[in-house]
């Protein structure tokens, strides 16, 4: 598979935007700051990885942030209310991470909805779901009680890199999180499955030409509802990551974060037209996104120009992706 | 007339020595003879005595949401940081969201500052930062809900027994007997439990006929608690009184009130003391609310603050947390013309 520009213009942006910021933004290029790139944003890459499947079959998963919150609270009903062990429970979130993605895809192959109303539709119920199982509301004193089982909690470790090597009395590296190396394992993973499996390239080919991969004998509507699974599970493993970050659970967390997925994976040059992208672009999507959130708060720039920012960004990468999209046509038009 | 003759014979010698030493300072400043040069204060490593010139001092506040509460404290806590000329304050916006909390947590300590106020979305889930932050040496203080990590000092309106107060005046205007209804805030955070419970409490206490029959959630919000109390009227029309456990929810319900023309008839208090509030008091449509100076608090956990940043102490410089309640009234139409212009917020 040949680089695509867009990978090499969000390459050249994100070198671009950590070169200015490390310039410019006081302690942005410090170790610490960089434990926090990697810390806050790891588990928004891996959703935004997750989130490109449904995104390359032509598709969109609004359901991620509600899923987060879903296996967020089973985890805390299974821990507090239950004290279930913690290598059943890991396992078991990303369980329901799957189910939950899998209800998506059935409802769009099944029922024939269409991805946004479906994944809207989900969006509510899991929400609302999250309530009804609610620990924090079913016994009381569970809003002050914190999640404190290794297995859990031990997903948020550092591993200082530096003191590994033996280097570092003299170099001061960031500590790398537990979290990031996750990311990197679930990156490599996917890109594996995409490139060299056949369910990835039929995944490729369902969304550039859906009419063409019926034709060919795919079964679209097994590689739609396992693509809606692998996002659910990826939604699972960034709800454990944040509960294991917070050692807690609310109702609302999660809120609003399939935006944040969608949007680093537009960026990452995943297109909403189906068919093209890869897993790296959503990965350092969701990376530069954090870095452009560090840098201007530390340069104190205030947060709704941030939003505006990210939302230029935003833009530009679909405006980008439509001109990338147009010409492909005029190409196909032209040679054929 | 010269630039020369401008110069008296002496003013001309003294810049001749001047020139020499600066020349021979440059000098020495490059080949590493001074090295403390300081051009800003004027020193340039010689002279022991200068005006002492501290490092400026870091402190931020990461909110919970947009709202007049917080928007009072950051106005008061301004306001004395301002007055010590040696802060650089900055406020921040959770957005509701625990992860973004955090997420800004992370931030303030990579940024090196020497003081974080927070009300924390969630007092577990901010737990995890406050720790980090303690490691890096940074004191935290937390305005009206409290971690469950220890920390510098929790600065907090005076929830529970505030709400008791509530209860009591409430009962009082009802007559001591009658059914009501509590408009509440979503499950989960700390302080609308002590709303709750300080009411409930306070009329077992002081007004035991009066029956709570309807306590449902709206929200925080003023648009919400309308539909939620339009429903519980219509499911309670001999409804007497009306407890919102925050300002914007019981002036929802005052709305509806006067919609319906039930202003005389329902005793409807809130709780915050908001402008807003008082001035509905002050109108004759909401009945009372718990009047903290918001201000105040602010100003409060600033001189907090300044105390420990100026003084060096460490977070592991305490036995314990501290915890301070701010003081309050429960205004009603009789007393709120006492709350002056300045303290409204």
């Amino acid at each position: 598979m040949s680089i695509r520009p867009a990978t090499i213009a969000l390459v050249v942006f994100f070198a671009l935007a950590m070169a200015v910021f490390g310039v410019f933004a006081p302690r942005f290029a410090s170790p610490s700051n960089m434990e926090d790139l990697m810390g806050g944003f790891s588990f928004i890459a891996i959703l935004a990885m997750g989130e490109a499947f449904p995104i390359l079959t032509r598709g969109i998963d609004l359901s991620v942030g509600a899923i987060v919150a879903l296996v967020g609270m089973v985890i805390f009903d299974m821990s507090l209310i239950f004290h279930v062990p913690g290598y059943i429970i890991v396992p078991s979130a990303l369980a329901v991470g799957a189910l939950a993605g899998a209800v998506n895809g059935a409802l769009i192959v099944f029922v024939r909805l269409q991805p946004f109303i479906a994944t809207l539709a989900t969006l509510a119920t899991y929400r609302g779901i999250v309530y009804a199982i609610s620990g924090r509301q079913l016994v009381e004193g569970l809003t002050t009680t914190p999640i404190k089982d290794r297995w859990i909690t031990g997903l948020e470790t550092y591993f200082d890199i530096g003191r590994m090597l033996g280097i570092g009395k003299a170099v001061h590296l960031p500590a790398v999180p537990l979290s990031f190396l996750l990311m990197l394992g679930v990156f490599i993973l996917l890109q594996a499955v995409l490139l060299l499996t056949k369910f990835g390239r039929s995944v490729l080919t369902l969304g550039g030409n859906a009419e063409a991969a019926r034709l060919a004998g795919l079964n679209t509507g097994w590689i739609t509802i396992v693509s809606y699974a692998i996002s659910g599970t990826c939604a699972g493993l960034a709800g454990l990551l944040l509960v294991a970050k917070l050692t807690t659970s609310t109702e609302s967390i999660g809120f609003g974060m399939e935006l944040s997925a969608i949007a680093a994976a537009v960026i990452g040059g995943v297109s909403l037209a189906g068919g093209v992208g890869s897993m790296f672009g959503p990965a350092l999507g969701a990376f530069l996104l954090g870095a452009i959130l560090l840098g201007l708060t530390l340069l104190q720039v205030s947060q709704y120009l941030q939003q505006i920012v990210t939302g230029a960004i935003l833009l530009a990468a679909v405006g980008y992706d439509r001109l990338l999209l147009l010409r492909r046509l005029r190409r196909r038009a032209t040679s054929g | 007339m010269t630039e020369d003759d401008k110069i008296p014979a002496n003013d001309r010698r003294n810049f001749l020595k001047g020139m020499m030493l600066g020349s021979a300072a440059l000098t020495g400043a490059a080949s590493g003879l001074f090295s403390k040069l300081d051009l800003a204060a004027g020193d340039i490593g010689i002279s022991q005595v200068r005006a002492d010139t501290p490092e400026r001092i870091k402190m931020a506040f990461v909110q919970y949401q947009p709202h007049s509460v917080s928007s009072a404290w950051g106005k008061g806590i301004g306001e004395v940081l301002a007055t010590q000329q040696i802060v650089d304050y900055q406020q921040l916006d959770g957005q509701s969201k625990l992860e973004v909390q955090v997420s800004l947590m992370d931030t303030l300590v990579s940024q090196g500052v020497q003081v974080i106020f927070v009300q924390p979305v969630d007092s577990v889930g901010i737990a995890p930062s406050i720790q980090k932050a303690k490691r890096a040496g940074i004191n935290v203080i937390t305005l009206n809900i409290d971690s469950t990590e220890p920390h510098a000092a929790h600065v907090e309106m005076n929830h529970y027994y505030g709400a008791m107060d509530i209860a009591k005046t409430m009962g009082d205007k009802m007559g001591g007997k009658g059914k009501v209804a509590i408009i509440n805030a979503p499950p989960g955070i700390i302080i609308r439990d002590q709303r709750t419970n300080g009411f409930k409490d306070g009329l077992k206490k002081y007004h035991p006929d009066i029956q709570v029959i309807a306590d449902q959630e709206a929200g925080w919000d003023r648009k919400k608690a309308q539909d939620v109390f339009t429903t519980i009227y219509a499911a309670n029309p001999d409804l007497a009184g009306v407890y919102g456990v925050n300002d914007d929810m019981a002036l929802g319900a005052v709305d509806v009130a006067k919609e319906k023309s039930l202003l005389g008839k329902l005793v409807i208090f809130g709780n915050d003391g908001e402008t807003a509030a008082l001035e509905s008091i002050e109108a004759g449509e909401l009945t009372g609310t718990q009047y903290t100076d918001g201000l105040q608090q602010g100003r409060l956990a600033a001189a907090v603050a300044t105390v420990l940043a100026t003084g060096g102490v460490t977070p592991d410089g305490f036995g314990q947390q501290g915890h301070l309640l701010m003081p309050y009234i429960i205004a009603t139409k009789e007393n709120v013309s006492q709350i002056l212009p300045y303290q409204r917020w």
